[in-house]
């Protein structure tokens, strides 16, 4: 779709907002976020979520601990940094303004 | 005789995979190396995708007892999708290069002598070597005459500005260069 390929930068830039608003809710494993994304614009996929967590963590705007799991080996659960948090209300702002912009502009 | 399976160990997880789905798994994960080569956490996230494979691939075991096949392994290899860097680095934005309109001049970074072939090279937009062979079969054939005409030029054409890197490969170059402007501030002519 024509729409769809327009916005699809857009998506994967948001793409790391919408990771750290998610993770920002509450600690979370890598299938509950693909999980929360999938019936959304933003589905994604293991391949492209991993190395964005290994990058927001490099950043210091995640961590993980481990935890055991019921079924299968331990698994890795992220939370936000002080300074994802901090990045998250930014984004969340400018967000806010941007929306602003475009639902004033043209009238 | 045929190999039937080969267990494989993912990251601690062990599957046996029919030889053909344990092929494509491996070109799967070579893959994802090569698409995370210089990434700092390239093997902990290659682990997680082995972690992410073996554990969906543990939903889809098939319902006899017996290894993975290939159409068990390609649907899990499509949930995982390929692997993705976020956006590179944001590359900086191009320097504005001012367009300096297009000057005979003598460029004497790199120069041998002074620059004049290197010069003209630049001008015409041809190979500086090329240029240079000329000038070496002309100062044959004109007996001499060419010696005159490059030093007519290395007085008369300016110098292009320098650029900001790369120093000279010769030392003669800055010499003949101060050599030429030292001659020019003597004759006081052709500003430079």
């Amino acid at each position: 779709m024509l729409i769809d390929a327009k916005l699809a930068p857009i998506r994967k830039g948001l793409l790391e907002f919408l990771v750290l608003k998610i993770v920002g809710a509450r600690s979370v494993y890598v299938a509950d976020i693909l999980r929360r994304l999938a019936d959304t614009e933003f589905a994604t996929q293991e391949g492209t979520l991993y190395p964005l967590l290994s990058k927001l963590r490099r950043e210091d705007l995640v961590q993980y601990e481990w935890r055991e799991s019921d079924a299968g080996p331990p698994r890795k659960y992220y939370r936000l940094t002080d300074a994802g948090k901090a990045r998250l209300e930014a984004l969340d702002d400018y967000w806010n303004r941007i929306n602003g912009t475009i639902a004033d502009i043209g009238h | 005789m045929e190999r039937i399976s080969v267990t494989a160990r993912l990251n601690g997880m062990t599957l046996q995979f029919e030889e053909a789905a344990y092929a494509r798994l491996e070109s799967y994960l070579a893959e994802a190396a090569q698409a995370l080569e210089g990434n700092p956490d390239r093997d902990e996230i290659l682990a997680d995708l082995e972690q992410a494979v073996a554990e969906r691939c543990r939903t889809r075991l098939p319902e006899q007892p017996g290894p993975l096949t290939l159409a068990h392994l390609q649907p899990v290899l499509e949930d995982v999708g390929s692997v993705e860097e976020p956006e590179a680095q944001s590359v900086p934005p191009e320097q504005p290069r001012r367009e300096r309109p297009r000057r005979l001049e003598q460029v004497s970074q790199g120069a041998i002598i002074s620059g004049v072939c290197q010069g003209f090279a630049r001008y015409f937009d041809i190979d500086v070597t090329l240029v240079r062979l000329v000038v070496v079969l002309l100062l044959f054939v004109s007996g001499g005459a060419m010696i005159l005409i490059y030093g007519i030029l290395m007085l008369v054409l300016p110098y292009a500005p320098e650029q900001p890197s790369g120093a000279s490969i010769w030392k003669v170059p800055a010499k003949s260069r101060e050599f030429v402007e030292f001659l020019r501030s003597k004759l006081g002519a052709v500003p430079n």
